[in-house]
């Protein structure tokens, strides 16, 4: 099957609920260049690749939607995403893994990264169900 | 004297603005202001605020002004007001009904303020030193604090305890208030405004509205507009009047230092100025609210919108503030080109992330419209935060706050944070202390 739209996240705990998700081992950075690399696929963004509160350096997970599309390469979204990784790779050597966090913290920053990406995922029909949805965002 | 924009009588909004000034608080027997002395009946107070099964512990203290008190993790801050005459009541839609507010007398206890904390999303919660080079960089060092401090019950969603803690600093506010209705009112303020019908007035000045952008990312960083999730929104006007009322409630678990609290949305300096310019420089036309989603269809559909309301308004220019930073920015950039390509001029207020060196990248987007910006400041300075006498609620916060790393809190309490974690300090509706100043 041929899917439309597609989730990249380096989050564990959004695969599982999301129709068609591309797991991302690794940090935000590397879900950053997998995005591009779509995005010069064919794939446009469908949600910011940008955060709307945390520097690079300040989360863990980071989980962007795209769509695939007719024609040649989407110019904005591609804009918008060497922006953001003139951002991320500024602070390259600051960015995040999970080497060494606890749990505790682990689980409030992908707690996070899916209540800030769930309601484009609604919108968009990304998740199994409703009913499917993990409880506050965990499983 | 009365801030007017003056119109046909029948058509205004007016809104006294009768201010109780509160310099101290103070424990007592019955909850009252007098003399600038806020007393708070601890057992009432804590009675108002039973009975939700969300919360474990509720307790309640103090911060006042030069103390050695510092507070942490701080959710939110609210300016205790109370409804005496009009239509509906303080914070329509949350601790109100949802009748449209703006008009009649409302008391506010003036340099009082509830202060909830408690650990939500850990990293996105704020810190309020009372004294020292902290207090410097948040105005919540020079208001009286009633400090909330509430505990989630076992096992409950976080969205959950957001709500619960939300509705305990909005109910403590208008308890506080309520109870000091009979009070010596010390100062007056009149806003009146008036119909679009009655606009402009002098027609010779250019007119100007306020693009009022509001957090909506999603469950924990959203703001509430008469009850409704600001996400879900179009862009709509709104009478600056029922922004002193609390038509807008801040429900934000975000970067502490340009979160636009309740107590910000409450008293919106951008407002008050343009209230105060209204007739000598321009036409004060009034205020546009706008969210800042995520998707980029609904960026562009609110960005639009927004435009469109401004040209139906027939301004000239556009103030467009912005909360938050990131993917924000965006919202900001497409407001701002938008505008000025539809023959709107604009100018932006912001702050910045220009790294601790100052020499990264401030905004993530920009556009060559964007030629007037004001700043609230690099959100990334470092700040060394001597110990405190007395902590209120979790100093090892300080190591996983936003602005914060591990490390951050030393042996001794001393904390070493950039400008971030410190609440209200790089507001980006200008409620802040930084600024710079034409001598």
């Amino acid at each position: 099957m041929v899917c439309r739209r597609l989730l990249v996240t380096n989050n564990p705990q959004l695969c599982p609920v999301v129709r068609s998700c591309v797991f991302v081992e690794g940090t935000t950075l590397d879900v950053l260049l997998r995005v591009r690399d779509h995005v010069h696929l064919g794939w446009r963004l469908l949600t910011h690749p940008l955060y709307g509160n945390l520097r690079p350096h300040q989360h863990l997970y980071r989980s962007i939607l795209l769509e695939r599309q007719e024609g040649s390469v989407d110019l904005e979204s591609l804009d918008y995403m060497e922006s953001a990784l003139r951002i991320y790779t500024a602070e390259s050597r600051r960015i995040m893994s999970a080497d060494g966090i606890p749990e505790e913290h682990r689980e409030d920053f992908a707690f996070v990264d899916y209540e800030l990406i769930k309601e484009s995922l609604l919108q968009y029909g990304m998740v199994t169900a409703d009913g499917a949805l993990p409880s506050g965002g965990r499983r | 004297m009365p801030i007017s924009l003056k119109g046909g009588k029948e058509r205004t909004m007016k809104l006294e603005l009768h201010r109780v000034k509160i310099s101290k608080l103070a424990w007592g027997d019955a909850t009252s202001a007098k003399d600038g002395v806020l007393t708070v009946n601890k057992e009432e107070l804590l009675s108002v605020l039973a009975g939700d099964e969300r919360l474990t512990k509720v307790d309640v203290d103090f911060a006042q002004p030069g103390e050695s008190v510092r507070i942490l993790p701080v959710k939110d801050v609210v300016e205790p007001r109370f409804k005496l005459e009009g239509a509906g009541g303080v914070f329509p839609g949350m601790l109100s009904d949802v009748e449209t507010v703006g008009e009649g007398k409302t008391l506010v206890l003036s340099g009082a303020a509830v202060v909830t904390t408690g650990k939500i999303v850990r990293f996105q919660e704020g810190i309020i030193d009372m004294s020292g080079p902290g207090a410097e960089y948040t105005p919540y060092s020079a208001t009286c604090n009633v400090v909330v401090i509430l505990e989630n019950a076992k096992g409950i969603d976080k969205h959950e305890y957001e709500t619960a803690c939300r509705m305990a600093g909005l109910k403590a506010a208008a308890y506080l208030a309520e109870k000091c209705a009979g009070a010596k009112v010390d100062a007056v303020e009149t806003y009146e405004s008036l119909s679009l019908k009655d606009m402009p007035a002098p027609p010779t000045l250019p007119k100007v509205a306020y693009l009022y952008m509001l957090q909506s990312q999603g469950l924990l960083h959203d703001t509430y507009l008469y009850g409704v999730d600001v996400k879900k929104i179009l862009p709509t006007y709104l009478n600056p009047t029922e922004v002193m009322d609390g038509a807008i409630v801040s429900g934000n678990c975000v970067s502490a230092c340009d979160k636009n609290n309740t107590y910000v949305h409450q008293n919106n300096p951008v407002i008050a100025n343009m209230f105060k310019r209204h007739g000598v420089d321009f036409n004060f036309i009034g205020c546009i609210v706008t969210n800042e989603n995520v998707t980029l269809l609904d960026k562009r559909r609110s960005s639009s919108y927004a435009v469109k309301l401004a040209r139906t308004l027939g301004v000239d220019g556009l103030l467009i503030s912005e909360e938050g930073f990131g993917n924000p920015d965006a919202d900001l950039i497409m407001n701002c080109w938008k505008a000025e390509r539809a023959g709107i001029k604009t100018t932006l207020l912001t702050d910045e992330y220009a790294g601790q060196d100052g020499a990264s990248q401030s905004l993530a987007d920009s556009c060559v419209e964007g030629d007037a910006c004001v700043t609230a400041g690099n959100a990334n300075e470092v700040i060394v935060l001597p110990p405190m006498d007395k902590v209120i609620g979790e100093p090892e916060e300080a190591n996983v706050i936003a602005g914060g790393w591990q490390g951050s809190l030393a042996a001794d309490g001393t904390i070493t944070v950039e400008l971030q974690a410190i609440l209200g300090s790089t507001s980006e509706l200008g409620y802040t202390k930084l600024g710079a100043y034409t001598i």
